[in-house]
């Protein structure tokens, strides 16, 4: 069990959890259609940063740019130099370890570099970068487990943490978005051509969306939320589609519920990305595990899909519903569109327990259950 | 834990050399041809390494785990998708950009041999043992994982070369999972 | 007519990698997926882009694409009437 200490989003409608939280309790999401961005044929529905307030945010920044960063990882320092901060953590201490979590990290450097050959394009790289801006010298973890990546990263520094080898992680989620990603979904039919639906019955995929988050570990208390346990599993099926039978994620949830009652739940944070294959998996999966009637809640139709970054930041906004004792909406959803109806509710409601789960899957089987707990007042 | 089979091997050029291993290996599995550089070299290495073994097979294998590494992750297959992007000519490929997430090769091997445990993807500097050996005892912290298929599997500009091991939990016979013995068989 | 099957056979074959297999044999009338070649939803969608670059067809409609991927026979059909290169 570990404490989180801090935490940061930074997303296109605003920088800090606290800020993003708020926007998201009045529904101001940042989702909107997209003409001619990154110069695909293709309109598509996302939430961006500005890139020039990144820069200029970097810039004014008490940052000292060692070695030339790429705007993704200018986001990530400043995402992680304010949890930093409100932990009040020394992060240059060989105790702390950082642990990044991108699917695709600086791939958009392809397009000046068709033959890759800039050691930029390395996530390790940018790891690197980034954690020497804080005077740590320890090699980071880079982990890549598809849209799965943020919860695995946080079970990495529970690891790290609980083994003794550690004291501190700093866990940064981080992708953005470029013609190559875009055009990659776009290629899989995986796009909505409007604002996404997860497990309505008029889903039709998913919105990408841009983001970077942190979350600072360690072993004291914290903010009042813990990660408790943690588990991965591989389905074995197929390198893109999800299991039909959910075999995957159910023996994540089960091992990360193991002896835990699962009336202490105030709400199940699904991954719920509205493609019409993942949201089934996911209802399947409850159903079996017999969590099928525990409040469900999917951001994705507030922020859309923000890849490495998606397992960090939608724990802070779990976190902090967890702590207001809230179940967060599920934007958009009306009418169950999955084989196994979950308890979920396009308004937001009220919930007295003490823990929540947090379940994320994607391509290569991958799928990840974590669980949370407030601690007790 | 010990180290209880291994199988090494350098990728001079191509996939044309990873074609012939596996014809040599007299293997039946057309989905190979579908495969990334990335996943065909891992997918080669495990059937060297879990055949050694005795579990090259299809049986269910809910305690066993995949942690691959390399430096590189699929800069390959990033490199060749990008190219269907140009402006004159944009035809993104939907199988290319599904290998373009370098734990796609965990879920390759993981399918062939029923792998349900855990599967992860580290992306690291080098080749480090005392790194590689770390994240199979993070595996390992998961009580159901008793045996985990480690790799390097670099096949990117420059070191292009596999390493591939299996490391069982609870084993009184193999070589010790150590730093010497990984820095010895990893050369 | 047989000539657009056979073409349509080779760029199959060259698209998703069937290792060692010839036009020949690919029967025109199979079913593509299930007991046929059995095609997976990435083949499917592979097909799709193989039709734009060779032939300028644009298939959006997922229903539409079903029917008209079910055989090479199918494929032709619609290519043969549809083209616009």
């Amino acid at each position: 069990m570990i404490g989180i200490l801090a935490h940061n989003i930074y997303t296109g409608i605003g920088f800090g959890s606290r800020k993003v939280y708020g926007e998201l309790l009045e529904g101001r999401s940042g989702l909107a259609l997209r003409e001619g961005v990154f110069g695909v044929p293709d309109p598509f529905f996302s939430s961006l940063f500005d890139r020039e307030e990144i820069e200029s945010a970097f810039a004014s920044s008490s940052l000292k740019e060692k070695e030339p960063l790429t705007l993704l990882e200018k986001a990530m320092a400043l995402s992680a130099a304010d949890a930093i901060g409100s932990a009040s953590l020394d992060a240059s201490s060989p105790r702390t370890l950082f642990v990044i979590s991108s699917t695709k990290g600086n791939v958009e450097l392809l397009e000046k570099d068709p033959a890759g050959t800039s050691p930029d394009m390395h996530i390790w790289r940018s790891a690197r970068k980034v954690a020497s801006l804080f005077g740590n010298a320890n090699a980071p973890v880079c982990v890549t487990n598809a849209c799965a990546s943020g919860i695995v990263a946080q079970i990495c520094a529970l690891r790290a943490i609980e083994s003794g080898e550690y004291d501190n992680a700093v866990v940064v989620g981080a992708d953005m978005l470029s013609r190559f990603v875009i055009s990659g979904f776009q290629c899989l039919k995986a796009l909505s051509p409007h604002r996404c639906r997860p497990f309505d019955a008029e889903r039709c995929g998913l919105n990408l969306s841009e983001a970077v988050a942190t979350l600072v570990f360690g072993r004291g208390p914290g903010i009042g939320v813990c990660l408790e346990s943690g588990a991965i599993r591989n389905d074995a099926t197929h390198i893109s589609a999800p299991s039909r039978t959910a075999e995957g994620q159910l023996a994540a949830i089960e091992s990360a519920m193991r002896g835990i009652d699962p009336r202490t739940l105030a709400f199940i944070n699904v991954h719920g990305t509205a493609t019409l294959y993942n949201d089934n998996m996911e209802s399947v999966a409850l159903h079996r595990s017999g969590l099928d009637g525990v409040p469900a809640v999917s951001l994705k139709s507030f922020f859309g899909h923000t890849l490495g970054a998606a397992g960090v930041m939608e724990t802070v906004i779990s976190a902090l519903a967890l702590l207001d004792e809230k179940v967060l909406p599920t934007f958009c959803y009306e009418t169950c569109g999955v084989d196994f109806p979950l308890n979920m509710a396009s308004v937001q409601r009220k919930s007295a327990g003490t823990r929540f789960l947090k379940i994320m899957s994607g391509f290569g089987g991958i799928n990840a259950a974590a669980l949370y707990r407030r601690n007790e007042k | 834990m010990k180290i209880v089979s291994f199988f090494s091997f350098p990728i001079p050029s191509g996939d044309a050399v990873l074609s012939e291993m596996y014809r040599e290996k007299g293997i039946s599995y057309p989905k190979f041809f579908k495969m990334d550089i990335l996943s065909k070299s891992g997918f080669l290495a495990a059937e060297e390494v879990l055949g050694a073994a005795g579990l090259r097979n299809e049986e269910p294998k809910p305690d066993m785990g995949i942690v691959l590494v390399n430096s590189t992750s699929s800069s390959a297959d990033d490199v060749a998708f990008q190219r269907g992007l140009k402006d004159e000519e944009y035809f993104p490929s939907p199988a290319l950009f599904v290998y373009t997430l370098s734990n796609i090769v965990c879920g390759e091997i993981a399918i062939r041999n029923r792998i349900l445990g855990e599967t992860s993807f580290y992306i690291d500097s080098a080749p480090c043992p005392e790194r590689m050996i770390r994240y199979v005892k993070w595996t390992f912290a998961d009580e159901m994982i008793k045996k985990v298929l480690l790799g390097w599997v670099e096949v990117f500009e420059g070191g292009r070369n596999v390493t591939m091991m299996l490391v069982e939990k609870d084993s009184a016979e193999g070589e010790d999972f150590t730093v010497e013995y990984m820095e010895k068989i990893m050369k | 007519m047989e000539q657009l099957k056979e073409q349509l056979k080779r760029q199959i074959i060259e698209a998703l990698n069937f290792e060692g297999m010839k036009p020949d044999d690919i029967d025109s009338s199979a079913p593509l997926f299930g007991d046929g070649l059995g095609l997976d939803s990435i083949d499917v969608l592979e097909l799709l882009v193989l039709l734009e670059k060779n032939y300028g067809i644009k298939l959006s409609d997922p229903a539409e694409s079903k029917r008209i991927l079910q055989s090479i026979d199918t494929m032709a059909d619609y290519v043969a009437a549809h083209r616009t290169k």
